[in-house]
């Protein structure tokens, strides 16, 4: 054992009482905050506002809770999730495996259930990298990631459309594919491409697809509670961050925002605006910039909902926002599918069973390149890091 | 019974060795009963005859644990149909002791030279073929060797019952198959009397 628990125990310890003791602070202020919320002042404020953070934007006034619809007789729910072998760059041969986990569970008078895992291996070149000429960019890592999310959601649709509806798909994590941001164009057109021709396909097709994430970081709502409580507009001024935040160091100045905890939407949600179970908050416009590249009808929207366990962030495209049937639908089938599976979907939780490359896997695979290697008489082929780890002596 | 023209595939053989192997059942639940009678293909041709000794039904994954699924109003088979998912994250399995092969149409009761190949279909035996392989009980001395999950007389008195039925209660080979067992326990009284009450009271 290298890492010494014992060494950094008592740091544990005191971290844990400290953040047990800041709990609550500035609670007060943040129940005063939601309690008071202006909601035509706010839209004052948001349409001015300059923010470095993202804003959630209601689309039908920030108080709009809505409680479980009935769970439908019959519906169907697709759900797909993938895990990849990244390219080994201690391996003689560049490939990468994605492996798709997908599921199709169908309720009503007769249930049935389709369980399957779908393993694909990528080794040509215009698999292995991307180009626009002049510069070439390797797919692993987070650009693998791109395109394991436009496989799960293709892979989705493709089973979706093939059923007869009510149907709806689930995908494990986030819709808004934000990371592509800080990717070169040619990058993100790559991704942005097939995943948005998939949502066009599904909203075509009336198919509602949502993004299910558990136990969320975002602070998209918290946000907007921080314009809300902002005392620039008491003295004549738009919200703007950076003016603030800039005189913190040459005046002093302490952000009016900063009487609010600092907590996610989760924790809002949760304890503040106490959720109750199958409920849902109202729906927003997500401000992640990467958006504007989405069709105005794909653009991702979101809404908190308590799955009976957790509250948890559910995102959906704008159209079906403004679906009212199929937002109930989507939500029925969410917290009846958490309902089963102890608070996650169930769908979801089987199709990530489906799709994880356990590491004895992994290392199954490793073996058999270097068996079918040996064979062609390559043999330890590997890099001299990697076989000392794998060899290990003192 | 009415005679199958074809055996019934049961499985397929998941773990195998000499004295026997651990079959996974094509469909959750459907296990054949304890002390049966299965058979396997061998390596070269030969049919091993097995007797089941075991039967499981549990997570595919073993590091999922299996959880609730009902209530009062949702309770046994329903909880299947409720949840379609189950047929495919369970499995049924089975062990067999192997107590006979043929090879060349010669039956030898004798543990099989080879073991079965992994992933060879396991059948359920034909009543006709289960009658001729078992009726002479001389390789009750090999279930009574058994070391496993139950203890030998009870898969011993299983599987005298089970072929008891299966060779619609002939009373003879039940008498054939009781001086088979006293003749093994001959110098253990304790365990003989209650396998022989067991088997049928009009023995004892």
């Amino acid at each position: 054992m290298t890492l010494d628990v014992a060494a950094i125990a008592e740091e544990l310890r005191r971290l844990a009482a400290e953040t047990a003791a800041g709990e609550h602070d500035g609670w007060a202020a943040l129940e005063a905050a939601v309690r008071d919320l202006d909601e035509t002042d706010l839209q004052e404020r948001l349409r001015t506002a300059k923010t470095s953070w993202l804003l959630a934007r209601a689309t039908h006034g920030y108080r709009a809770v809505k409680s479980c619809p009935a769970r439908p007789e019959r519906y169907c729910v697709v759900a797909t999730d993938g895990s990849v072998l990244n390219p080994d760059r201690h391996s003689p041969v560049r490939y990468y495996v994605i492996n798709l986990g997908s599921v199709v569970l169908s309720y009503g008078e007769a249930p049935r259930a389709h369980l399957e895992s779908r393993a694909r291996l990528y080794a040509s070149e215009e698999d292995l990298y991307l180009s626009d000429l002049s510069r070439r960019v390797p797919i692993s890592g987070t650009v693998l990631g791109f395109k394991r999310a436009v496989e799960e959601l293709r892979h989705a649709a493709e089973l979706a459309r093939s059923i007869e509806p009510p149907v709806v798909v689930l995908q494990d994590g986030t819709l808004i594919l934000w990371g592509l941001e800080s990717q070169p164009e040619f990058v993100a057109n790559w991704a942005l491409g097939p995943f948005l021709e998939t949502l066009a396909q599904l909203r075509e097709a009336r198919i509602p697809v949502a993004g299910f994430i558990s136990y969320p970081g975002s602070s998209d709502v918290m946000n907007v509670l921080r314009v809300s409580v902002c005392d620039y507009p008491l003295r004549g001024m738009p919200v703007n961050c950076d003016h603030c935040r800039a005189r913190i160091l040459t005046e002093g100045h302490r952000p009016a925002c900063d009487i609010l905890p600092d907590v996610s939407d989760r924790v809002l949600f949760e304890q503040v605006l106490k959720l109750q179970p199958g409920a849902r908050s109202p729906v927003y416009a997500s401000a992640s910039t990467i958006l504007d590249r989405y069709p105005e009808a794909d653009r991702i929207h979101f809404f908190y909902l308590h799955t009976g366990t957790e509250v948890a962030r559910v995102e959906i495209p704008a159209w079906v926002t403004r679906d009212r049937v199929v937002l109930d639908l989507l939500q029925a089938v969410i917290v009846d599918q958490c309902s089963r599976a102890r608070g996650y979907p169930l769908a979801l939780q089987e199709a990530h069973e489906l799709a994880v490359i356990r590491a004895e896997e992994r290392r199954e695979v490793e073996i058999l390149v270097d068996r079918l290697l040996a064979e062609h008489g390559v043999v330890l082929r590997r890099s001299a890091k990697d076989r000392s780890k794998r060899g290990r002596y003192v | 019974m009415s005679e199958q023209a074809v055996p019934e595939r049961l499985g397929e053989v998941i773990e195998t060795s000499t004295v026997g192997f651990v079959a996974e059942c094509d469909e959750l639940h459907c296990l054949p009963p304890l002390g049966s009678l299965v058979r396997v293909n061998g390596p070269a041709d030969e049919v091993i005859y097995a007797v089941v000794t075991y039967g499981e039904t549990g997570s595919i994954d073993p590091g999922r644990r299996v959880v609730r699924r009902g209530s009062p109003d949702l309770r046994d088979q329903a909880i299947y149909q409720q949840n379609p998912e189950l047929r495919h994250v369970l499995r049924s399995i089975f062990t067999a002791a192997a107590i006979a092969y043929r090879r060349e149409g010669r039956l030898s009761y004798l543990l099989p030279p080879l073991p079965p190949p992994l992933h060879y279909s396991v059948e359920r035996v034909l009543p006709g073929e289960a009658r001729e392989v078992t009726d002479q009980p001389r390789y009750f001395a090999i279930l009574a060797q058994y070391r496993g999950e139950i203890p030998a007389d009870q898969l011993l008195a299983a599987h005298v019952r089970h072929l008891y039925e299966l060779r619609e209660r002939d009373r003879d080979w039940l008498e054939r198959a009781a001086r088979e067992l006293a003749r093994i326990f001959k110098h253990d009284y304790d365990r003989l009397v209650p396998l022989l009450e067991a088997l049928d009271p009009d023995l004892a």
